[in-house]
């Protein structure tokens, strides 16, 4: 029987730029890689409903794009553009969340299998035109700005399971 | 040790949000950083950081304001030290955060092991 692994994803900070989350999944690296970046899994899993859009072109300089709906109603929307991709093991693409306009990121998504174990490192590195401190300041900025709204949008976005209380 | 590793460290009772403008500041998270190790007089905090007294003393208050460190007098020297307690909003903020991300992995996990019981990749 295989390890139940919720709750397992682990989420650093390992600078003034970057979070840092890794977790482990029990399937092989080409099955993970497709859940990643397929639309049709994409859709499944990333909401905590099934996206209202998801599309993905997968190909540097490729763009995706998933718009999930709130119970109100309220559109969220992710974008970026793949700038690279290296099936089945690495995608670096820019971030961009419409709820946190000012915090625009690159993600590079990095897959290791070991033993039939796939382990995923995610890296966001926040990034501004004026650097490094002054989009750390902006960032820290927009969580106090938005805080109860973000608490808000990451309940809708990723509870589905009432963890969060209120 | 980074204060924002710290954060995921501290756990204790709460304050505002105040917090999340009193660190945004790149020369006010050294500060803390500084007195991670523990207690110290501003003048040793101006030997470890490359600011001026001036620079460090207000800075200070600023963190003094909202809680985060706090000042004691020994003798002529004021000596500061930091409060973990009141970085509880981040450590809140940073907890929601993982909590969430793990909500998602985990459904994303769900649905892998689906497809391999189904047996199409």
């Amino acid at each position: 029987m295989t390890p139940n692994r919720h709750g397992s994803a682990v989420v650093e900070l390992p600078n003034d730029r970057d979070i840092l989350i890794t977790r482990e999944f029990e399937a092989p690296i080409a099955l993970v890689f497709d859940v990643l970046t397929k639309p049709a899994h994409v859709s499944k899993w990333f909401f905590d409903r099934e996206l209202k859009e998801c599309s993905i072109d997968l190909r540097v300089g490729g763009n995706y794009h998933f718009v999930g709906v709130m119970d109100d109603g309220t559109e969220m929307s992710f974008r970026g553009t793949y700038l690279e991709v290296e099936p089945p093991t690495r995608t670096v693409q820019t971030w961009l969340f419409e709820g946190w306009p000012d915090a625009d990121a690159v993600e590079s998504v990095d897959l290791h299998e070991a033993h039939g174990v796939t382990k995923m490192t995610s890296k966001l590195t926040f990034s501004d035109k004026a650097g490094r401190d002054r989009m750390i300041k902006s960032g820290f900025e927009g969580i106090q700005e938005s805080y109860d709204r973000t608490e808000d949008l990451l309940r809708s976005l990723f509870d589905s399971k009432g963890t969060v209380s209120g | 040790m980074p204060i924002l590793e710290y954060i995921g460290t501290v756990a204790r009772s709460s304050t505002t949000s105040d917090v999340f403008n009193a660190i945004a500041e790149a020369h006010r998270r050294e500060i803390l950083d500084a007195l991670i190790a523990g207690e110290k007089a501003v003048g040793a905090i101006v030997n470890d950081l490359s600011m001026s007294q001036p620079q460090v003393s207000k800075h200070l208050r600023v963190l003094s304001e909202v809680g985060l460190v706090r000042c004691r007098a020994e003798g002529r020297r004021r000596l500061y030290r930091l409060e973990p307690a009141h970085l509880r909003p981040l450590h809140d903020w940073l907890a929601k955060y993982e909590q969430a991300w793990n909500d998602r992995l985990d459904r994303m996990d769900d649905y892998l092991k689906d497809l391999q019981q189904q047996g199409e990749p």
